[in-house]
Parts: structure tokens; sequence; C-alpha cells
């Protein structure tokens, strides 16, 4: 049976002259953000250029066409980087926010109000601290002398006979650097998931209550429920930034282990300014173009994932 | 009403364009000049430098573009990108380099000749400029040495261990190992077992001795890669000694210049080499706040080894966009070192804003306030950071290319602590210049991985994960000798 609809009445609209002049004085307002957005945003973009070219700043471009691009593909520091890239966010993006969810949940659960604040207060700290002295401190703490707190602990409870030096050792350095990402990111990734939890309906509670679950069936079945869609869309929003990661990567490294540690980003920044000599803009830019392309590929990944979980895009 | 306010506006708005029409018909020669913060800055008065400069030079106008220190590379390049090129700029050896090699300085060998800063008397830096040369040509000129470091012993642990200053690398490792014995600690450390810059090797010369990890010039001409040498492979030989018998702390590697000069002023090990001149003041100073003794010996370079590297200073170049490059060359860089008031201005900066003659009492700290008479030189208070002196403004007196004309007072007796002067003297008659490797397009392309396989190989055998032997052939296998080859033969190729 099919349905009928009342149609739409066609609302004839006004030219956009007219419709500018009415709402002016919005028009006005907008200019300087236009402007910023265009000088700032778009006017850049023409920079993407010179990834076709080969430009030491001095003297004019010289066109190399794909040759940077071929170059790139060559360089098996530039595959490392990448590969880093993906591998270090993404584990970085699940630990996160799979350990933010159940602290949330945690946090959710304690009944002192005080301590609960006090609690959520030591959590976010950590996101506060620059990168620089996250860093600084961390290198103090895992050092392989007996400055070195976490060493002197093991070898304190003999798990250890002799201090590891961890930021020398490539596989230690991985694991000890989702670690430090987890102590300084969650806390402040709980935010939106408490803010999701504050608004779950209590009558849902209640109604748990009656029908008779405890504390862990309520936790189970209607708090975590409600947060899976946060869950998704976070994921989702977080996964097309995977291609800007640097300043966390590049404070901890150190010579054993930067190859194997290297990221796009800080494979850029030391062909940049590690040559010996002026580097060479066209392939750089060659590099950022290729990041911008996979992020571009991630976000529309993502605005399609987001269509399909939650009815919406994200762009 | 609203028409004479338009009136108005549009007066103020056109008198300033008239005035700098008016201000254009004047003989005044314009010089722009870009620089980081080794000239002081906005904060620190800068604005009484320029009119000082202006003062001392009548009939030119000095603007000053001064980007923040850690951002003066990406502004300068930034700007020279643009097409809006300074008159006169500073340039670290690299950009130097490579710049000259583009062809943006002007050859400025014929009026450094014949300049009245050469032909003086009083200029002492004849080996600094010849090391500026690039095929024979002269594109920049340094006021100052670059400076390097020299190894400093602490007194108190020579003499808790009953020994002499060595002479001798078997004396100096004799003196490491008791070090290590009687405090149960380390006895050097350093920012790294390799340095991130030329000159590479200056914090553990007595280990490197020799090898150099970078592009090196042999006698006959010929360039090789340092690294590749037989040199280099006894080097890291004796690093990885002396990392593996506790002579050298580990954490070198991740330690930073404050993580090394915090475990020296900690007294957690006994030999340092770090900066000459000002430095050896730093420390001791530092020492005694921790209630150690400050007492620093600076070691000689040691028997047989050769001397300390002099880094290549930073060097003030005329860009080719200049209109009258021999005119500012005379009015710019001629006077830098006059031995006269422009001397004092680059060196000590402006009478009553960086330093006084007038008597008073300077407050640098409460533990450290001070009365001067009249007559008296004296630095003053740091403008932007109260309790701290200016000790200098651009040109380190201790590193001054020149002195000042006879009978023009120098302040250096009355402004430079004696343990700094020494480190200073002890430092210039024993150091040699670093060379300036030449810019190719193969050292663009590759040396950035190439310094990374490098360090990292340095790294692995200082820490003994893998022998010397192993190293070398991770060099081959990891495409180092492939990228070290191409950049060799395109050095030689500007033979």
């Amino acid at each position: 049976m099919s349905t009928l609809t009342k149609p739409t009445p066609q609302v004839k609209k006004k030219p956009l002259g007219q419709r500018m002049a009415k709402y002016w004085g919005f028009y006005l307002m907008f200019i300087p953000v236009l402007l910023f957005v265009i000088v700032f945003h778009y006017a850049p973009m023409f920079g993407i250029r010179y990834s076709f070219y080969s430009w030491k700043i001095i003297g004019d471009p010289k066109w190399v066409g794909l040759a940077n691009f071929e170059k790139l593909f060559k360089q098996s520091q530039f595959s490392v980087s990448f590969w880093n890239t993906i591998v270090f966010s993404v584990i970085k993006l699940l630990l996160n926010t799979g350990l933010a969810v159940v602290i949330s949940l945690l946090l959710n659960e304690m009944i002192s109000l005080k301590f609960k604040k006090l609690s959520q207060t030591i959590i976010y700290l950590p996101h506060f601290m620059s990168w620089v002295v996250t860093a600084s401190v961390f290198s103090l703490l895992l050092a392989p002398s007996e400055s070195g707190l976490i060493n002197q602990l093991l070898i304190q409870m003999g798990v250890i006979d002799k201090g590891i030096y961890y930021l020398a050792d490539k596989g230690w350095w991985r694991v000890w650097y989702y670690i430090i990402n987890v102590w300084r990111e969650t806390g402040w990734q709980t935010i939106i998931f408490m803010a999701t939890l504050t608004g779950i309906d209590p009558g849902l509670y209640e109604a748990a209550s009656m029908d008779g679950a405890g504390r862990w069936k309520k936790m189970c079945y209607v708090t975590f429920p409600a947060l899976a869609n946060t869950i998704i869309t976070v994921l989702i929003l977080n996964l097309a930034k995977i291609m800007n990661l640097f300043e966390s990567v590049f404070v901890l490294q150190n010579d054993s282990v930067r190859r194997a540690t290297n990221v796009l980003q800080t494979y850029v920044y030391y062909q940049t300014f590690n040559s010996g000599a002026s580097a060479d803009y066209g392939y750089t830019t060659a590099i950022g173009l290729f990041r911008s392309l996979v992020g571009l590929a991630l976000m529309i990944m993502c605005n399609f994932a987001s269509k399909k979980v939650r009815g919406r895009g994200i762009m | 009403m609203k028409k004479l306010l338009a009136v108005v506006l549009c007066l103020a708005m056109a008198l300033p364009c008239m005035a700098g029409a008016f201000a254009e018909s004047t003989d005044t020669v314009k010089i722009t000049m870009m620089v980081d913060t080794t000239v002081v800055d906005q904060n620190n008065g800068r604005d009484a430098f320029e009119a000082r400069w202006e003062e001392l030079h009548p009939g030119y106008d000095l603007e000053i573009i001064q980007p923040d220190h850690s951002a003066y590379y990406d502004v300068m390049q930034q700007r020279m990108a643009s097409g809006d090129w300074p008159d006169v700029l500073i340039l670290s050896s690299t950009y130097y380099a490579d710049y000259a090699a583009a062809g943006a300085l002007w050859d400025m060998t014929e009026a450094w000749e014949n300049s009245q800063t050469k032909n003086s008397g009083r200029f002492n830096g004849d080996s600094v400029i010849e090391g500026l040369k690039i095929d024979g040509k002269l594109y920049g000129f340094a006021p100052t040495r670059g400076n390097g470091c020299v190894t400093y012993v602490k007194k108190a642990w020579l003499d808790a261990v009953e020994m002499e200053t060595p002479t001798t690398y078997e004396d100096y490792i004799k003196m490491c190992e008791a070090f290590v014995q009687k405090f149960g600690t380390y006895a050097v450390s350093a920012a790294g077992f390799v340095g991130n810059e030329a000159p590479f090797v200056n914090y553990l010369p007595e280990f490197y001795q020799d090898a150099y990890p970078f592009f090196v010039q042999l006698e006959d001409g010929t360039w090789v890669d340092g690294f590749t040498q037989d040199s280099m492979k006894a080097a890291l030989q004796r690093i990885q000694d002396a990392v593996a018998a506790g002579l050298i702390d580990k954490e070198t590697l991740t330690n930073k210049t404050s993580d090394a000069r915090n475990k020296f002023y900690d007294d957690k090990f006994g030999v340092f080499t770090y900066w000459a001149g000002t430095w050896a003041t730093n420390l001791k100073t530092n020492l005694e706040a921790n209630n150690l003794d400050g007492t620093l010996v600076a070691l000689k370079p040691l028997e047989g080894l050769p001397q300390y590297y002099d880094r290549v200073p930073p060097v003030w170049c005329i860009t080719n966009k200049c209109a009258d490059p021999q005119k500012v060359f005379d009015a710019f860089i001629d006077t830098m070192l006059d031995g006269g008031d422009t001397q004092m201005l680059w060196t000590y900066g402006v009478e009553g804003v960086h330093w006084s003659k007038s008597a008073g009492t300077v407050l640098a700290g409460t533990e450290k306030e001070k009365t001067y008479e009249e007559g008296q030189f004296h630095m003053l208070e740091n403008l932007e950071k109260a309790g701290t002196l200016y000790t200098k403004n651009h040109i380190d007196p201790m590193l001054s290319l020149a002195s000042f004309a006879e009978g023009y007072y120098d302040p250096k007796a009355d402004s430079v602590k004696p343990e700094a002067k020494a480190a200073a003297e002890l430092f210039n008659e024993n150091s040699r210049l670093a060379s300036i490797v030449p810019a190719t397009s193969e050292m663009s392309e590759f040396n950035g991985d190439l310094t990374q396989i490098k360090s990292q190989i340095i790294a692995d055998i200082a820490l003994g994960n893998i022998s010397v032997e192993q190293g070398m052939q991770q060099f081959v296998d990891e495409g180092g000798q492939e990228m070290s080859d191409a950049i060799v033969e395109s050095l030689n190729a500007l033979n």
C-alpha cells in the first residue's frame, strides 16, 4: 500500500543579493573568518605544487615530475616511518580509548563524590604536562642507573639483576611509548565518556534494580550499551587524525632507536634539518602530500563508517 | 561633522606617506639586517642598540629583523623563499656553504683584503677568515671565533686519588679508572656519544682523537667520509671499552646537555668536556652552589692527540640583492671590529642600558649586590631577567678576533673572570678550526638518512650491543656506504 504524503509547498527563494542585503550584519561578521580560512588554510595549499619540483629555497624550483614520489617509495626509511605511523597510532588509539572506557566506568561506580573528583583531577593532570617535560620525567624514571626508580624497584623485588636501559632498546622503547601515552592521555579522554555517563536516564538503573540486577549487571547491561555509540564516535574521529604523530615520538627518541621508531613527521623533520645542506623542499612536500592523501582516505572511510553507525557523517 | 571627520582621517593617513616621501628624498642609506638573538633583542634594549649604531654611522638607517632564536632559520628561509632578502644576515656554517654555492651571497674577498679591519694591525683571526673561504672566495665575515670545548677535571677528585694532571692518553685512562675505583661512579659523561652538528666529536675528544664521523678533506684535497676510516674504528673501540669498563656514563646516549651539566654539579662524575671561556665560570659557580670545591683544571690536548675543535663561527653575509654591497660592507661589517665605539657597542651593548661607568649598586640577586665607584666599568642588570647581569652583546670579548685600539679602554680585564679567561686562552692556543663542507645535491639528498645510520651504529657500538666490525657491516648493509660514496664523489667533483 502506498503512502500518500502531503506535497511540501514550494517557497520561492529571494535572490541572493536581496538575502545578503537583509542579513548584511551576519555576512560582515563572517568576512574575517572567511579571510582567515582563505589565507591560512586554502592559500598555503598552492604549496602542494612543490612536490613536483626540486626546490632548495634559493633559486627557481626545477620541475621533476613524479621523481620525488619515486624516490620516496624507494627509501627504506620512508616505509619504516609510514608503517610505524600507522602501528603506533592505531595501538595508541585502541589502548587509550579502551582504558578510558574502563576508567570512566570505574569512576562512575564511585560512591564518594569527593574521592571521585580527586581521582578525576589526578588522572587529568598529566595531560597538561608538555611532552618535553613528560619525556624528561620518564627518562629519569627509566634510567638504567641507580637514579632510575623503575629499575631500582624491579631489582629490589628480585625481578631483574641489573638495570635495563629501556629507552635504548628498540623493543622496550615501544612498550614504554604506549605506557607513557596511556599515562598522559587516557585520563583526559575519560571526560567525554564521563559526560555520556551522566546523561544516562536514572530510570534505567531503577528498572534494572527492580529486575534484580546487581552493580556488575547494571554496568554490563545499562551503562556499557549507553556508552557504545560514544566509543565508536571517539574511535572514528580519532582514526582520522592518526597521521598527525610527531611530538610524543620525537621527544622520546635517541640515536640508538631513532631509525626503528621514526614516524612520517619525524622523518620529514630529519630530512629537513639534518641533511647537512639545505633540504629539498620538493621532496619533503611530497612526503607531506602523501601523508595528507592517506589522511584524506582515512577521513572518507571514517565518514562512511560514521554514516553507517550513527546515521550521520562527520564531514 | 561627518565630512570634517572624513577629511581629518584622510589627512591622518596621507601625512605619514608624505613624510615617507620626504624622508626618502634625503641621502640616508637603509640597511636591512636579519639576525637571531645573539644581538640584544627587543626586550633587552634593541632599540637603544639600533639608535646608538645609527648615531655612530650618520647617513645610515638600520632596520633589524629579529625572529625568535629557535625560529630563526625557519623565518630566514621563508624570507629568502619569498624573494624579500635582507641586505645583511647571519648564517650558520651549513647555510653559509649552501647559500654561497647557490650564488645568494656577495663575494667579499676583495672588500676584505682592502678592509680597515684586516689592515688594522689589531686583527688576529686570519686563520678563521681563511677557514671561511670556499674555493678561495670569502662570502662572509665572523667577528669572533666559533669557540669549542675543553676538558675540565675536578681538582678535588684529582687530589682525592693523589694524581697529577694527565698528559697522555694512558695517564688519562688511569685517572678515569682511579676515579671509578675511588668514587664508585663513572668518570666521564656527555650529551650524546656523538654530536648532532659540527664538530660532532667535541664532547668526547680524548676517545675520538683523530677520528671524525663527517666528511673531511685530506691534505691532497681529496674528500673522504671520516666514518669509514680506520681511525673511526679505533675510536669506536675505545669508546666501547670505556663504557664497558664503567669509565663513561652509559646514559650519555640519552643525556641532554643540561642532564650532563647537572650530573657534574651533583658530583656524579669528575671529567667533563664542555665549552671554554664563560662556561668555566658557570661550572665553578654551580659546583660551589652545591657546596663543592669549584676548582677545575682545564686539560691541554693529550700528547700525540690533535688539538681541540674550534667550531665554524656564525658568519655575517651580504646578500646578492643588496643594492650597494660595498657600502654596506664598509659601514656594517668593516666597523664591527673598529677598535672603538662600534666594537664596544657590538661587544658590550649601549652605555646606560647594558653597561655603565657611573657610580652605583648593581643588583644581581640579593647575595651578589655590588657597589661600583664612579668610572668603574660594570655590566648592568638584565632588563628581562631581574637578578642577573648582562655579560656581553653579540661579540664575546674572549672570542673577539680583534683587540680594541691602543688607548681605547678595554673592559675585558674588569668584566671577565680569571678562570674563564684562562680556559679561553688555553682553548685558543690549542684549537684548530673545523672545516666547512661544501653543499652538494647528493649531500642534501642522502645526508639526513646517512647521519641517522651513523649515529645509531655509534650508539649501538658504544653500548656494546654490536662489535665494531658488526657496526661497519651494518653500515654497508643499510645502504650507508652507498650514500657515503655518492656524497664523497660529489664533493670530489667540486675539486
